[in-house]
């Protein structure tokens, strides 16, 4: 009998001259290896399906791909895609950052919006550029106001954020729902309840072709979002408050100030992206704001190990895919298959990693 | 002669309350062993578009019930495998399992939408129309029965039983349990895919008799509001069961508040059941001034090396 003998069911079931034990060293790139061989699998099952369905997964691959990404027109649309997935993800590693998980950047990317139709309603101002930051920036206090009560009522009395956050995109999409049915209800707009469009005078121009103004400022963000997490004081304050509590005591540091602060700054981003979504892609509020990008979101975030730059590479991607899988339902196949292959990269990506953590290693029963 | 306004709301409210609870609890005796799945709205979107396919294919409504909670249960074993077996982190697999679930049963549901079932889950006594309170009781369905049969049972197994305090054990200190030769992984394991088989079972009763129909994301958050109630029941079945009472009864009122003479704004109707799940929570967690009564292994992969 080995003493050492220490692999756990099922494990034990399969392979029983093996040992299980946790790397020492484990390979700084696996989680770029797992995404890369999680995706790998994920396009795998994607070609099952579409085979089940008699579809042929390498026409529909290929289409997927020359739409989204196979010209500079295609390109543009599938980064203007991206931009609120990026932004999102941003705002859901900051808050990660002291541990915590926003599961709400669907609603503060909807209260993003409504904050900007809101200030656009009640404020006039001339000069197109300043009023633009203005509304770019409510949009950002906007997302910070949704995810308020989740962070006051985290930080006072410890209540479980994952649930609070999820509970408000049901009540901020009940929000717009209202808004856009009742008091913001565009009379123009007969068969899609939806408010009225903003002028033109706000909305974010385009870099060059489709491409929107949005993508610099998601571009922008990412950086600050690698400053703030990695080379910034409040960072660094933010990783000891995500640590160890006893830490953060002798360190001086009131963790729960920094979950606080970082809570609202990460519900900032998300309610940009939902700023930035309104004046450069849709142009009114309605419910057509967002569709599930606060729920990508967290796909993109987690598969980067919350990194700002791997978000920004990862965000763009499935940014492409969600062009390509709405682009597909033209030939038949369903949209649902692009949401399937992004869930699937992530698991199959956290499969992948295991083997970068753990090692399995062959007992001699001699 | 009872008001049959009345006996309306209860109904209603012991379906919901049904509705929920079953999910609840299966969810719990995932959190018992250790487990933490935030997927169990997934899951039962997953037990939904299965029974329900199953019922219009073949008319057979209690394959449809064991298609439902079996395809969840598999379904939760993705959870299993990645988290217990893989011994990644739990909070996103669930989550990831929630997108996943509600983007399978769309994809599998899309030629499903608007379709009629041609039988419906019936009243176990059939009575079509109760008149008095027992009646009301009387005139549920087979899962309402099995719903307050679980609730006794499980309550029974984990305070009474000597297997019930071994699986304890396991979400407590799972070191502890796997010392007293506990077999960690594979309660779990199995803990997590009974979890999933109750939310497919939550799932096939909103297919299959509470709505009944099959639309896209037309579990709404309930399952949310299941996890809120685990936490709400302090991983105590009878409190969880109250808990889904309590819900079931303000989801069942709220849009009948109307009939009672009450002008309310339907859409803020809508999202009120949301609104009071967080109030709940919220005032829950102040009064238990955090001690939750979670199982304290909660979201910690087991790992015997770790010894």
């Amino acid at each position: 009998m080995q003493t050492s003998m220490i692999l756990d069911w099922p494990w034990q079931v399969l392979v029983n001259k093996y040992t299980l034990s946790k790397r020492q060293v484990v390979n700084e790139l696996s989680t770029f290896y797992s995404f890369l061989l999680g995706f790998l699998i994920a396009l795998i099952i994607g070609s099952v399906i579409l085979i089940i369905q008699d579809k042929s997964p390498g026409d529909t691959f290929s289409l997927m791909f020359k739409l989204s990404i196979g010209s500079v027109n295609s390109l543009s649309s599938s980064l203007n895609k991206a931009t609120p997935l990026i932004l999102a993800g941003l705002g859901i590693a900051i808050i990660n950052t002291v541990k915590l998980w926003n599961i709400g950047a669907e609603g503060q990317i909807f209260m993003g919006a409504i904050a900007v139709n809101l200030i656009y309603i009640n404020l006039q101002l001339s000069n197109s550029t300043s009023f633009i930051l203005i509304l770019l920036f409510s949009s950002f206090l906007g997302g910070a106001f949704c995810i308020l009560i989740p962070a006051v009522t985290k930080v006072l009395f410890g209540v479980n954020e994952i649930i609070t956050t999820l509970l408000t995109n049901y009540i901020v999409l009940g929000l717009t729902i209202y808004l856009v049915n009742g008091p913001w209800k565009d009379p123009d707009s007969l068969n899609f309840p939806a408010a009225a469009y903003v002028g033109k005078e706000v909305y974010l121009p385009n870099i060059f072709g489709k491409l929107s103004y949005g993508f610099l400022i998601c571009i922008l963000f990412t950086a600050f979002a690698h400053y703030l997490k990695n080379n910034s004081v409040f960072g660094y304050e933010m990783r000891i408050a995500g640590g160890s509590e006893m830490t953060a005591i002798y360190a001086g540091i009131n963790a729960k100030q920094k979950a606080f602060f970082a809570m609202l700054i990460g519900g900032g981003f998300a309610g940009l992206a939902g700023g930035v979504e309104l004046l450069s892609q849709t142009h009114r509020v309605s419910t057509g704001i967002s569709q599930g990008f606060g729920y990508t979101a967290i796909i993109v975030a987690a598969i980067t190990g919350m990194r700002p730059i791997g978000i920004f590479l990862v965000g763009s991607l499935f940014g492409a895919l969600s062009i390509g899988g709405s682009v597909i339902q033209t030939i038949g196949v369903s949209t649902y298959i692009a949401d399937i292959i992004q869930a699937s990269t992530l698991f199959g990506a956290l499969i992948i990693q295991f083997f970068f953590n753990y090692q399995l290693k062959r007992v001699d029963d001699g | 002669m009872v008001d049959i306004q009345f006996l309306g709301l209860l109904n209603a409210t012991l379906q919901a309350a049904t509705l929920l609870f079953i999910a609840s609890l299966g969810e719990l005796i995932t959190e018992k062993s250790g487990i933490l799945n935030l997927g169990v709205e997934g899951m039962i979107s997953v037990g939904a578009v299965a029974g329900f396919m199953t019922a219009v294919n073949t008319n057979n409504i209690f394959l449809a019930i064991i298609v439902g909670v079996l395809s969840s249960a598999i379904f939760a074993s993705i959870h299993a495998i990645v988290t217990v077996t893989l011994k990644q982190d739990q909070t996103v697999s669930g989550l990831i399992l929630t997108i996943l679930g509600l983007a399978v049963s769309s994809l599998l549901g899309k030629n499903y939408v608007g379709k009629k079932l041609e039988t419906k889950l019936e009243s176990l006594f059939s009575i079509e129309n109760p008149s008095n309170v027992l009646e009301v009781f009387l005139s549920q369905n087979i899962i309402f029965y099995l719903a307050i049969t679980f609730t006794i049972t499980v309550s029974y197994i984990l305070k009474n039983t000597m297997f019930g305090t071994r699986f304890q054990a396991v979400g407590e200190d799972s070191k502890a349990a796997d010392s007293m030769g506990i077999n960690v992984t594979k309660t779990q394991f199995i803990a997590t895919c009974i979890g999933g088989a109750f939310a497919g079972l939550s799932g096939v009763y909103l297919t299959l008799s509470y709505v009944p129909y099959w639309t896209d994301n037309m579990t709404a958050g309930r399952g949310w509001i299941a996890l809120a109630l685990v936490i709400f029941g302090g991983w105590k079945p009878y409190r969880t069961a109250i808990g889904a009472l309590l819900f079931g009864f303000l989801e069942a009122l709220v849009p009948r508040l109307q009939t009672y003479g009450f002008e309310l704004n339907p859409y803020i109707v809508k999202i009120t059941p949301y609104i009071i799940t967080i109030l709940v929570l919220v005032l829950l967690t102040i009064y238990k001034g955090g001690k939750t009564g979670a199982p304290k292994n909660i979201g910690i992969a087991f790992f015997r090396e770790n010894r």
